[in-house]
């Protein structure tokens, strides 16, 4: 059904803004899961500090009519929600994905219940006094074009997560940190004979989850939309794992995950509009999650393989 | 400390599981946890086909499928039921719920409590009432939007080809008027909607049939999110089509569909409601609305069980002539767009519908829906 000469619409300039636009909550996402992978802690609450914060975010641009506020204060929520998981996995060493589940319902179920008894709605919470995280114009831009199109109406935080990606790409691999960071997270015991305190450097890699985490779902109610809906994060937290997962909590190579994700989602909203069954377009995200974690195991696995014989081989260097 | 933790856990667990269960709507009074399903059964002898046994009230439980607070077809539902309360004094019972399973659970779950009438909201739940409804032939089910063909289930179904018929005609129209803001030179109009299943097909059907009516070289672009409960799904697929050149898009989608709303604002363009007025969920930006009066049928429903003349194995098909579907009178986008608003579009949607509604012009139905089905 002219597909062919419809491709032009279908890859074109906006295609690369629609991308990023779908793929910035699972990069945000992606990012507060792999900052607890570094210190080898599992994130799996992921989802639900999100929709918190999302919850958070839009109560409190509604009550405060500030954004900003509005943003922190989601910060706050989900730092809060991750120091009840670091509590219950660092302190009580219980299983970190019990816990994970465990707050991914609970937040379902609190943000109902908020919504019910502070806004007295069910379902969704839209409202012109939610104020929204404001885009950015760039007025030089708006007289090119292509440029135009591509760069201009951002919304602050989709600018905002290129900046943070680059943050804590230095943060993990250029700082003292980070490095401890790692070193928890890689042989805890070598790590502890060094000096470090393993417990106080776990306790703070899930409170800077928890604020970005609360960040990626005030982006998701406040810049990506401007309303709050029950359940409205829709695993977007959990394909936020499995990018970490294909980018080996490599901020980088995580984003670059997300992306694919983002990729596969926008194309396949352009091809259903030219009658590709939906059943199979809307599998396409989930089935690139398989393929990509798969492809990257496969090359982990492989370069785990080729350290371990050079290790065989009494390699010095 | 484990242990303490782990028991914790799973209370939070079995807690937050609860609470997705759904809300209920009256304080149960008469409940008595889990021993009151068996109870009822001992007191009452069977509550075989009569109603509200010796002044009982009447229990009615209604299982949807997604949540209230769409602002569409669940709230639609809930604004029938409601009123059921207030007029009759029944007492009521919402299940919501977002997955198949839940769904499936919802339902049986409603089955063993033994309510004298258990309303599927959507056709959704068709195939779990047609695979459960057997084996609880004393319990009277109803279900709304499609049909099921059982001796204890009563179905209302709508002609939503006709009213979409309408809908795709004044966005067929709409497109044309190159003078209002944010409408191009192209005639392509969109249509998102939620899961794809049978009945959106009826809408899409009529749509199509519309706006070919008025355009027979217009473009339809057609998505499916495939979930009623996620917005920003909806808006990603929203504007997609508008940068594929729709700058009027229709949406079918339930709680999806507050996000292909706030899409088409944020893009500029126009977007048509569904089941209820929507017209002021985004004012300004929504053309009109494609009501569906699921709270009337609800309402019916629950009146044939207080009055006792429920007929299970009967279906009720409600067109545009009895005014189970129509739409809005354009009065809040009239205010918006000020001297540039199109006359013309009201009218002559006024015309379709008189002569569909004489039969000069027939209305196409998806395989399967229809009157005499």
């Amino acid at each position: 059904m002219g597909l062919m000469e419809n491709l032009g619409k279908i890859f074109n300039v906006s295609l690369i803004y629609a991308t990023f636009r779908a793929s910035t909550p699972i990069i945000y996402a992606a990012l507060c899961a792999a900052i607890t992978q570094q210190a080898n802690i599992l994130n799996i609450g992921t989802e639900g500090i999100m929709l918190v914060g999302a919850f958070t975010a839009v109560a409190v641009s509604y009550t405060t009519g500030s954004w900003f506020l509005g943003v922190i204060v989601a910060m706050l929520a989900g730092a809060a929600i991750a120091m009840i998981m670091a509590v219950g996995h660092i302190k009580y060493n219980s299983e970190i994905c019990a816990i994970g589940m465990g707050i991914n319902l609970f937040a379902i179920a609190i943000t109902k219940f908020l919504l019910n008894t502070l806004f007295h709605t069910n379902g969704t919470f839209s409202d012109p006094k939610i104020i929204p995280i404001p885009r950015v114009q760039l007025p030089f831009l708006e007289n090119i074009p292509f440029l135009n199109q591509l760069f201009n109406n951002w919304c602050f935080t989709e600018w905002f997560v290129i900046l943070f990606i680059i943050i804590l790409q230095f943060l993990f691999y250029k700082t003292v940190w980070g490095l401890r960071l790692r070193a928890v997270g890689q042989f805890p015991m070598a790590a502890e004979t060094a000096g470090i305190r393993v417990n106080a450097v776990k306790y703070q890699a899930m409170l800077i989850s928890g604020l970005i985490g609360g960040l990626a779902g005030a982006h998701l109610s406040l810049g990506y939309s401007a309303q709050f809906v029950e359940n409205m994060t829709n695993s977007r937290g959990f394909m936020g794992v499995a990018a970490m997962y294909f980018g080996g909590a490599n901020p980088v190579l995580t984003a670059v995950g997300c992306l694919l994700f983002g990729f596969s989602d926008s194309v396949g909203a352009r091809l259903q509009a030219y009658g590709f069954p939906a059943q199979f377009v809307l599998m396409m995200p989930y089935l690139v999650t398989v393929l990509v974690l798969a492809i990257s195991m496969a090359i982990k696995l492989g370069a785990e393989r080729k350290r371990e014989s050079s290790l065989v081989t009494g390699d010095t260097h | 400390m484990k242990k303490v933790l782990s028991l914790m856990l799973v209370l939070a667990l079995t807690f937050s599981l609860c609470a997705c269960g759904g809300k209920e709507e009256t304080p149960a009074a008469t409940n008595e946890g889990e021993t009151e399903a068996p109870a009822a059964d001992a007191e009452g002898g069977d509550d075989a086909a009569e109603p509200a046994a010796s002044g009982d009230k009447i229990r009615v439980c209604i299982v949807y499928t997604g949540n209230l607070g769409d602002k569409s077809y669940n709230d639609s539902c809930n604004i029938g039921a409601t009123k059921a309360v207030e007029d009759f004094g029944i007492e009521l019972k919402s299940l919501e719920g977002t997955t198949a399973q839940e769904w499936e659970a919802n339902l049986v779950a409603a089955c063993e409590e033994g309510y004298d009438l258990i309303i599927g909201a959507s056709s959704n739940i068709a195939d779990y009432i047609v695979e459960h409804g057997p084996n609880y032939p004393d319990v009277k089910f109803a279900v709304i939007d499609t049909t099921v063909d059982l001796p204890n289930v009563q179905s209302v179904s709508f002609a939503q080809n006709q009213g979409s018929f309408l809908a795709g005609a004044a966005a067929a129209m709409f497109t044309e008027k190159t003078d209002i803001d944010g409408v191009n030179e192209e005639a392509i109009i969109g249509w998102v909607g939620g899961m794809d299943i049978p009945v959106l097909h009826d809408f899409y059907t009529g749509y199509e049939q519309g706006a070919k009516y008025i355009n027979p070289d217009i473009t339809i672009l057609q998505a499916f999110a495939g979930t009623w409960t996620d917005p920003l799904k909806g808006k990603e697929l929203t504007l997609a089509q508008i940068e594929q050149g729709a700058d009027i898009v229709m949406n079918v989608a339930s709680g999806t569909g507050p996000g292909i709303l706030e899409g088409a604002k944020e893009a500029g363009v126009y977007a048509i409601g569904v089941d209820l007025d929507q017209d002021n969920d985004q004012p300004g930006t929504v053309l009109t609305s494609m009501v569906k009066r699921v709270d009337n049928a609800c309402y019916l429903l629950i009146e044939s069980v207080v009055n006792g003349t429920f007929q299970g194995g009967t279906t009720s098909y409600l067109t545009l002539a009895e005014g189970g579907v129509s739409l809005t009178d354009f009065s809040v986008i009239k205010e918006y767009l000020g001297d540039k608003f199109p006359q013309d579009i009201v009218d002559k949607c006024a015309e379709l519908e008189q002569k569909i509604i004489s039969g000069e012009i027939v209305v196409e139905n998806y395989e399967g829906f229809g009157p005499e089905q």
